[in-house]
């Protein structure tokens, strides 16, 4: 380091004019809203668009389900503008990030809700986030909130519409399922956060209704990567599945230290009720063999042919999307579409956008077809029924092993 | 399982040590704490996904890393950091830029997904009821050797005379013609090759994705002022005592609780040894 540097700290001074014209284009970025995307709609005459509003993690750690959630909803607000809009009005879309932090998600939410009005918002995925933006939205923003993903339940908000799966949809026929050959002894090995939690203490009931029995239930710090004291437990106590609720970072490493104890060749289990395609990059295949999931929709439906509505929609989606994360169930992505089809629904029937009006109108409001089917609203439960998918990985893709008989209650609210 | 047990801990160390190594180096041949250090070790790890993807083989691509890392780090250095020696706080908060902009660059190019990446020694070694990871083994082997290696580096050859004079008095240094500027570069490019070599090898046990390396981070840095900063045993000391004992608690304890003690512990170590627990001499 020369003498000139030191003198003023290391910096070269900042030039008057650089500084100047920085700062201006600072303030405009700030005055401008820099950070939102805006989807306008495209209509030339469309003097009064309906604005949506998508919250969701487009960067951060779960930046993955985020971007499948906003994708869908472009996709779908083109289509429905294509087709003529709602109530004859064309919609708009509001993207924001949520950035996978609540501190920083409240304020952009704020952003929709205040300064941007848009009519409804959808989005957050972990509960932690939807947690952290309900009450800007649906109390002091009185707007409609949708929340597309699958979790633990127990969310009875008047205006807040739950459109992904529960613990009652996703536990009640796949752990009997899980234990049809025989298999009793199960293990918890789970994140230390409320989702877990919760979806442990349901999951429990059901292995005991069925004569099966918990063997530990364990949780860990949301960052832990080293598991060799729990696979040994695993190896131990001879758990017939190890029903995880393990998230990233500590997910590969899990998974990769139950492989190598031997696990699944001693004929263990592994079952995970978040797992969909855009986790399948995330193991080696022969790691994941085996694996059981329990969700909404499945690529495996479509691949099938006897779902035509999901197949083309799959097949849009890829076409306009071909990078990046793709349309999955446990990336809310499914939510997004049932969410936003169910408030388009209500919007014409309610024939405008008060919020009281188009809230009464979804607590009813069914869709004849979505990914996996169609799906209808519980009244008076903010939460929908919906078909469900209980999917087994073989060779680096899911094949469907049950499909539920008609569409599956919620269990909420109620 | 005692044998299990003590392979499992011994691995993780491994990958603390090679982390810290680094992040080590940097600091205490630099005074520099350089808060994107994971993010190099990301780049590393990133590395060897873009060879996967082109069809190369895997140990090419965990061949090349240091040496790419390093690259980046070199050219980092000579526009940007060294500009921040006379402001080590600053200096954080640049290397914390820095490291955003890699990772956020990074989650971008792998578009926001997780990747698997194949361990180029697959499958497990039995011996008599427990079986070992072939890779797991290899990375210790590494380690062990990288630490050596870097060892003798620093203390048996011209260039780590030159490094610690560096580091001991920049002014009698440069008047004994030994160009300072060049040694910083030199060693803040070691220092992100080390890291790069460490997400390299660390890349088929936890998966890429762009939080790879920061998980890594806020342990690297107990290590570090756990095992006191200035000599070369120091932080590695300080790493494999973090390594073990996050690997160990949770066989012994609630994981949460584990988590919670290796803090505690370090702090209490800390408080008592405040210049480190290895500082008895410098290197």
């Amino acid at each position: 380091m020369s003498e000139r540097e030191s003198a003023n700290g290391g910096w070269e001074v900042l030039p008057r004019r650089r500084f100047l014209s920085s700062t201006a284009w600072t303030a405009g970025a700030v005055a401008t809203g820099l950070g939102s995307w805006v989807v306008p709609a495209k209509w030339a005459s469309a003097a009064d668009p309906i604005k949506v509003g998508i919250a969701t993690d487009l960067t951060g750690a779960i930046g993955i389900a985020g971007n499948a959630c906003a994708n869908t909803a472009r996709m779908m607000v083109e289509d429905i503008n294509a087709a003529g809009g709602v109530i004859g009005r064309p919609l708009e879309l509001y993207i924001e990030d949520t950035a996978s932090n609540e501190s920083v998600a409240v304020n952009n939410v704020r952003k929709l809700v205040q300064r941007h009005r848009v009519d409804v918002v959808l989005g957050g995925i972990t509960s932690s986030m939807r947690n952290a933006i309900k009450d800007v939205i649906v109390n002091r923003g009185r707007t409609l909130y949708i929340y597309p993903q699958l979790y633990e339940g127990r969310e009875c908000t008047p205006y807040l519409f739950c459109t992904g799966p529960t613990p009652a949809q996703q536990c009640d026929a796949l752990i009997p399922w899980l234990m049809a050959d025989g298999a009793k002894r199960f293990a918890f090995p789970s994140a230390n956060y409320i989702w877990p939690h919760r979806l442990n203490e349901y999951a429990r009931k059901v292995v005991e209704a069925n004569g099966g029995e918990v063997v530990f239930e364990e949780y860990y710090p949301l960052d832990q990567i080293e598991y060799s004291a729990t696979v040994s437990k695993i190896m131990n106590e001879n758990i017939d599945i190890v029903f995880f609720t393990v998230i990233p970072p500590g997910l590969a490493p899990f998974v990769k230290q139950v492989y190598e104890a031997g696990y699944q060749q001693r004929g263990g289990r592994l079952s995970c009720v978040y797992y969909d395609e855009n986790l399948l990059n995330f193991h080696p295949p022969h790691e994941m063999e085996g694996l059981v999931s329990c969700l909404d929709y499945f690529r495996a439906i479509s691949d099938g042919g006897e779902h035509q509505f999901s197949a083309d929609l799959h097949a849009r989606y890829d076409a306009k999307f071909p990078d990046g994360p793709g349309f999955a169930a446990g990336s809310a992505a499914t939510g997004i579409y049932r969410g936003l089809k169910m408030w388009e629904a209500a919007v014409n029937e309610a024939g405008n956008l008060e919020r009281d009006d188009v809230a009464a109108a979804i607590d009813h409001a069914k869709i004849e077809n979505g990914p996996g089917g169609g799906s209808e609203m519980v009244p008076g439960t903010y939460h929908c029924r919906m078909n469900m998918y209980i999917a087994v990985c073989k060779s680096g893709r899911y094949e469907i092993a049950q499909q539920s008989d008609g569409m599956v209650e919620p269990g909420e609210c109620a | 399982m005692p044998i299990d047990a003590a392979f499992d801990i011994i691995s993780f160390t491994s990958f603390v040590v090679l982390v810290v190594l680094g992040l080590g180096v940097i600091a205490s041949m630099m005074g520099i704490f350089n808060l994107g250090h994971g993010d190099f070790v990301l780049l590393g790890a990133y590395t060897v996904f873009v060879f996967d993807e082109l069809g190369l083989p895997i140990w090419l691509g965990m061949t090349v890393a240091p040496f790419a890392v390093a690259l980046v780090g070199l050219v980092l250095e000579r526009t940007v950091i060294r500009r921040f020696y006379a402001a080590p706080v600053i200096a954080m908060l640049g290397t914390y830029a820095i490291g955003v902009v890699i990772r956020e660059t990074v989650r971008g190019l792998i578009g926001g997904l997780y990747h698997a990446i194949p361990e180029p020694l697959p499958g497990m070694i039995d011996i008599g009821e427990i079986s070992i990871s072939k890779w797991r083994l290899t990375v210790i082997l590494i380690t062990i050797l990288v630490v050596l290696v870097s060892y003798l580096l620093l203390r048996r050859t011209t260039l780590g005379l030159k490094i610690r004079a560096s580091l001991e008095n920049p002014a009698l240094a440069r008047s004994a013609a030994i160009s300072t500027g060049q040694i910083y570069a030199l060693t803040f490019a070691f220092g992100c090759g080390l890291a790069g070599l460490a997400g390299a090898l660390m890349v088929p046990a936890f998966s890429l994705s762009a939080d790879l390396g920061v998980r890594f981070l806020i342990q690297a840095f107990l290590a570090i002022m756990l095992g006191g900063i200035g000599t070369f045993e120091g932080p590695i000391g300080g790493a494999a005592l973090i390594g073990a004992s996050t690997a160990a608690f949770p066989w012994v304890m609630n994981p949460i609780l584990a988590d919670i003690m290796v803090f505690v512990l370090a702090i209490v170590a800390i408080r008592l040894r405040p210049t480190g627990l290895f500082t008895k001499r410098r290197l």
